[in-house]
């Protein structure tokens, strides 16, 4: 609002500068001739203040001023009367009434071309000032290098900030962040294990040397850290050591919590790697090993009823906290494994209403959907 | 903010279209009413620019990354004043300086040239619009600086590190206000061949603007040779790249203009070469422009590289420089020729200078424009450099500046050289003196060497000369002597410094290039070296962090005739991480006028380091000589035969009594 | 002399000058502008020994080498062909592996090509133009379209 009022002020004004002289009064303009004399008689006296200073000679100044003389004589020769009142011609109020009206109706219509009147300026100070609730996560991140790079000694700085850095794919940056936590604040598994997926995931998901060393080192101070162990058993597959591999995820899927979020990348890589098949229905609270194992032991219809009772708690747990974006994706794929189409449908149809109709998970579980063959209506 | 500097650049640019229509129209039908709202256009055309070039400024100091701009050229770490001069650090933001700078000018001409025929300011100001028209929409269609990005990223991408400099602060701004200072002369020019007349006051009118104009351009050029010299860390102060060329070529066609407005002014001569050089020159600045923006040329100051760039600068170069040099055809003849003179006089001389100085713009341009016209005919590379120009340009100087001296001491209309000669006398002996000793006892001179100094001796005596000579030096007692020194015009003392810092440029250019010396070697700490009589040693590498890079300091001790520990001098290599670039910050000390030079090379794997170091004899004196050359200008702009008196409010009154209106 | 004549001199005199500076320009355009090469243009041009010329192309990767003090080697390579350069002196701050580079000089009697001066880009988005030109013919480079 504020802009538009000073772009109106702007505008009057310059309306304003072409139209207050066009109404002024006529103001006498002094002929060209009578410039030019004052121009003669400014150089005469100059010769005599140069005579006078000795700069020239009596007899130099005599022929300079005789010059002079002529070119007034000469000006008055060719003096004429004065042409430069006319009556304003026709053609004059044309020119000034569209001169008027070209400002405002140009300047407003290219600005409506080029201009972005809503978009409010932005300086980054104010940007970093504004409530943390209400400011993107780049705004945040931004806030946290700007104390960083005042503090740059701060550990835990760097240990919040590093892992955020993964998540936004700013790898090259989450390396160096996870460098200085380990520096500041000390060797642990978690930074350990986050500088070698940071380092290999800059890589394009090559688990490098460097890598693979941090992994090591996160490994000798927590054994069972799942991170390191997923990615050296990645780097095995990448040398070309599948079989090592897929026993090192075999391992690890024995020793996974049945709640980890491991299990389902690791049952991914065993499929990858053309592994032993391993049911993919996982729900939000996974099946434990004893579970497993259990179910490996169980006839198909007992397999299946177990796997369907899990199903049902998920199904339970989404209708309770509906606001699980990963749950309720799961629960669909979960309906169609089952052959449950119209439960998946059903599924879809619920987590959309969760999110809202118009929200982005809303497309991206209709797009999920469709992709498993569901869709919301018949 | 940025929103009300994207729309007051807009509706700069509509004003703009009335100032070049409207005063126009107003010329040509005689009516006053029209002519009249050239002024106030005028000024609040410039008002409108200034408050958009300050919304530019203040988003550029915010670090406001909605702006596309900023976002491109800046970056939040970046140190406050780096971040302010970083608004005319690209191509956006530079173009709107222009503009600032051409509306700035229009302003001054609208305000104080109430002392000018109606006429003659209306079409002055309509062909300031013109220009101002043609560069607003530039700047709109293609290089709009207001152009935002939604949402902003929350991080700049840097100034390119070489231009965080204080050099820059300066070197720009300076550049452009003498390239545009010549389009005020340039519109004068469109103006009487519009009226197909010239006015008497004419020359007093574009004399000042070319001095203004050619102050500034000399500081310009100065400056930016001495970024270049310690900034880029290659230890030379002219490269001859195209685009110093670019900004030297205007200087050496403004140079004649200036001396041949003085004809003008003085003996109503040589008007319509006056003219013509004026359009010339900035036509110059008009090329320089476009080789600077459009990306022909490939250097430090190619900002743009986009095509569309070029294709309408060049469109705006060929409209201004054609249409300007058609109306001369058309219109010249109208033109009344001035007073006679004789070869041998104030007129000749000033006739030689114009003669040897436009033809050193024309080998200029040649060696600057040829290797382009070759590359776009057959698609041969040449590289056209310092070789070329020596040959070239050289020969053309150094008659010129032997004949420096004698123009200021000849009579106008027909002067006198022997007399003129008797009164160099001393000069001369001098001179010839500097170079016998100069040849003689400096071991390694050469004769260019000796010739060099002997010149530039002659040129700083002559100038001494010229004054006491006016001041009646030897005629008259001592206190007379000292009151008609006091006494000379402004414009004398302007001549003879502006002469004398020629001079000065001259000798240190001469010391630099025959009596420097230079080492490359590599050092390991505590290693010392010896150039010249001043003894260095290499102290170490230590890291350390700037605000938005990281550097690596040599530290070489300075250590004197005793072998005291005399300063410390520190070179470096910087990282910038944002744009992933190094670039080496050169250590100067400067010793009396001379300079000892280092930079730092690249790091071996034994621990030694590469140095380059420089000694610089007189360096100082080539920028130096710059800053006397401005001092003269400004001295020449304080004489009060440039403040033209407007005709006699009397004589107005009476008018106004005898028309009927 | 009449005036007429005077004035006809004058002019002469004026013409004469210019047309000796004309001359000198283009002199000095056959003989001291260096032209540009990259290393597969040499093999068809003959460029003697001596000859200031301007070679330009990346640099070969692998192929940089201190010697002693501030001497540099290393190969000027179009991907075609690659020529062999010492350089004495600091190289410029982006003179990096695989990067463009445009240096100045002549060949020596051994066919190593001299040069005393080196030039690299100036920051991460510019390529010297005509080394850009060049590989851009001869198909190896693409420009990069960030």
């Amino acid at each position: 609002m504020l802009f538009w009022v000073i772009a109106a002020i702007l505008t009057l004004g310059a309306s304003l500068a072409v139209l207050l002289p066009l109404t002024g009064g006529m103001k006498v303009a002094s002929s060209a001739g009578d410039h030019d004399l004052e121009v003669y008689r400014d150089q005469l006296s100059e010769l005599d203040r140069d005579m006078a200073r000795g700069l020239i000679q009596p007899g130099e100044a005599d022929e300079a001023r005789a010059e002079i003389g002529r070119r007034i004589l000469r000006l008055g020769a060719t003096a004429q009367p004065d042409a430069a009142i006319l009556k304003p011609a026709r053609s004059a109020k044309w020119v000034a009434s569209i001169a008027v009206l070209a400002v405002p109706l140009l300047s407003w219509g290219i600005y409506g071309m080029l201009g972005s009147p809503d978009l409010p300026s932005q300086p980054l100070a104010e940007r970093l000032a504004k409530n943390p609730a209400d400011a993107s996560v780049d705004e945040l991140v931004a806030r946290a290098e700007a104390h960083l790079a005042a503090n740059p000694s701060d550990g835990k700085g760097w240990d919040v900030l590093a892992p955020i850095y993964l998540r936004l794919q700013r790898f090259p940056d989450a390396v160096t962040a996870y460098r200085n936590a380990i520096r500041l604040d000390g060797d642990s598994a978690v930074r350990q294990s986050g500088l070698g997926e940071a380092i290999a995931s800059a890589a394009g998901g090559i688990v490098s040397a460097d890598a693979q060393k941090a992994f090591e080192a996160a490994l000798k101070l927590d054994p069972a850290n799942a991170k390191a162990n997923f990615y050296l058993a990645v780097g095995l597959a990448q040398e070309g050591k599948k079989a090592d591999a897929v026993a090192a995820w075999q391992k690890m899927l024995g020793q996974l919590a049945p709640d980890s979020p491991w299990r389902s990348a690791v049952r991914q890589a065993l499929a990858e790697a053309g592994g032993p098949a391993v049911p993919d229905a996982a729900p939000a609270n996974g099946p434990d090993a004893q579970q497993v194992e259990a179910a490996q032991q169980m006839s198909p219809q007992d397999r299946q009823a177990m796997i369907e009772t899990m199903v049902a708690g998920l199904d339970d747990k989404l209708k309770q906290n509906p606001r699980d974006e990963e749950g309720w994706m799961r629960l669909i794929r979960s309906y169609v494994v089952l052959g449950k189409a119209d439960k998946a449908r059903d599924a879809l149809g619920r987590a959309v209403a969760a999110f809202g109709a118009d929200s982005e998970q809303a497309k991206k579980f209709t797009a999920f959907a469709a992709s498993l063959g569901v869709t919301a209506t018949e | 903010m940025v929103e009300t500097g994207h729309f007051a650049l807009v509706l700069a640019f509509a004003l703009s279209l009335v100032q070049m229509l409207v005063p126009l129209v107003g010329a040509r039908t005689g009516n006053q009413r029209l002519m009249a709202v050239g002024g106030p256009v005028t000024v609040t055309g410039f008002a409108l620019t200034a408050l958009s070039f300050a919304a530019l400024a203040s988003a550029y100091a915010g670090s406001d990354f909605s702006v596309a701009s900023v976002w491109e050229n800046s970056h939040s770490l970046q140190p406050m004043i780096y971040k302010i001069t970083g608004t005319w650090g690209n191509h956006e933001g530079s173009m709107l300086l222009w503009v600032l700078i051409l509306t700035f000018f229009g302003a001054l001409v609208a305000v104080f040239g109430n002392n000018l025929p109606a006429t003659l300011k209306a079409n002055v100001l309509a062909v300031q619009g013109m220009i101002g028209a043609a560069f607003f929409l530039f700047i709109l269609a293609t290089s709009n600086p207001f152009i935002r990005l939604n949402p902003a990223p929350i991080e700049g991408r840097d100034l390119n590190p070489i231009l965080q400099d204080l050099g820059l602060a300066i070197h720009p701004p300076m550049l452009y206000l003498g390239y545009v200072g010549f389009s005020i002369c340039f519109s004068f020019s469109v103006a009487a061949l519009i009226e197909g007349r010239i006015d008497a006051s004419w020359a007093r009118w574009v004399r000042p603007w070319t001095l203004v104009a050619w102050m500034f351009l000399t500081g310009g050029i100065a400056m930016g040779s001495y970024w270049a010299y310690y900034e880029l860390g290659w230890g030379g102060f002219w490269f001859w790249d195209p685009v110093e060329n670019a900004s030297f070529m205007p200087w050496l066609a403004g140079t004649a203009l200036l001396h041949s407005a003085i004809v003008m002014e003085k003996r109503s001569t040589l008007k319509i070469w006056t003219l013509l050089l004026a359009i010339l020159t900035f036509s110059l600045s008009l090329l320089g422009t476009f080789l600077v923006r459009s990306g022909v040329l490939t250097s430090v100051h190619a900002f743009a590289t986009d095509p569309a760039r070029g294709v309408f600068i060049l469109c705006i170069l060929t409209l201004f420089i054609g249409g300007s040099l058609a109306l001369f055809a058309l219109r010249a003849s109208r033109l009344t020729a001035g007073g006679l003179f004789h070869p041998i006089s104030r007129e000749g001389a000033l006739v030689l200078n114009n003669l040897f100085l436009t033809t050193a713009t024309a080998t200029v341009l040649v060696g600057t424009l040829y290797p382009m016209a070759l590359e776009a005919l057959t698609g041969g590379k040449i590289s056209v450099g310092a070789p070329f120009f020596d040959l070239t340009f050289g020969p053309l100087m150094l008659p010129l500046l032997a004949i420096v001296p004698f123009g200021p001491l000849l009579a106008w209309k027909r002067g006198d050289v022997i007399a003129a000669s008797q009164r160099l006398m001393a000069a001369f002996a001098l001179a010839i003196t500097a170079m016998l000793v100069t040849g003689l006892f400096i071991d390694g001179a050469s004769v260019f060497a000796a010739l060099g100094v002997g010149l530039a001796v002659w040129l700083v005596v002559g100038a001494l000369t010229d004054l006491a000579v006016k001041s009646g030096f030897g005629a008259v007692p001592p206190a007379a002597m000292l009151r008609r020194f006091a006494g000379l015009p402004r414009s004398v003392f302007g001549t003879a410094l502006a002469h004398l810092g020629l001079g000065l440029t001259l000798l240190g250019i001469v010391g630099t290039l025959c009596f420097g010396t230079e080492k490359i070697l590599s050092m390991h700490p505590g290693e010392t070296v010896e150039l010249s009589g001043h003894t260095l040693r290499f102290e170490g590498l230590s890291p350390r962090k700037g605000p938005n890079f990281t550097e690596d300091r040599g530290r070489f001790l300075l250590m004197g005739a005793d072998g005291n520990a005399d300063g410390m001098i520190t070179s470096a290599k910087r990282f910038y991480p944002v744009r992933q670039t190094v670039t080496t910050e050169s250590g100067i000390r400067t010793l009396g006028l001379s300079q000892l030079y280092l930079s730092l090379g690249d790091e071996n794997n034994d621990g030694s380091v590469v140095v380059r170091l420089w000694w610089k004899p007189l360096v100082t004196l080539i920028w130096g000589g710059g800053l006397v050359m401005m001092a003269g200008a400004a001295m020449s702009l304080l004489d009060r035969r440039l403040r033209v008196g407007a005709p006699a409010k009397r004589r107005k009154a009476a008018a106004a009594l005898a028309s009927p209106t | 002399m009449t005036r007429r004549q005077k004035r006809m001199s004058v002019i002469l005199a004026g013409l004469a000058f210019l047309g000796a500076a004309a001359g000198l320009t283009f002199y000095a355009l056959g003989q001291k502008a260096s032209y540009f090469y990259m290393p597969a243009d040499l093999a068809t041009a003959s460029v003697p020994p001596g000859q200031r010329i301007r070679l330009g192309g990346l640099v070969e990767k692998g192929t940089i080498m201190r010697g002693q003090g501030a001497t540099v080697a290393f190969s000027v390579t179009d991907k075609q062909k690659s020529v062999k350069v010492t350089y004495t002196g600091i190289l410029p701050d982006l003179f990096r592996e695989e990067q463009g580079v445009i240096t100045e000089g002549a060949f020596g009697p051994d066919g190593v090509f001299v040069a005393d001066s080196v030039l690299a880009k100036h920051d991460e988005r510019y390529m010297p133009k005509e080394v850009a030109d060049g590989l851009k013919a001869k198909g190896v480079w693409q420009e990069s379209t960030n």
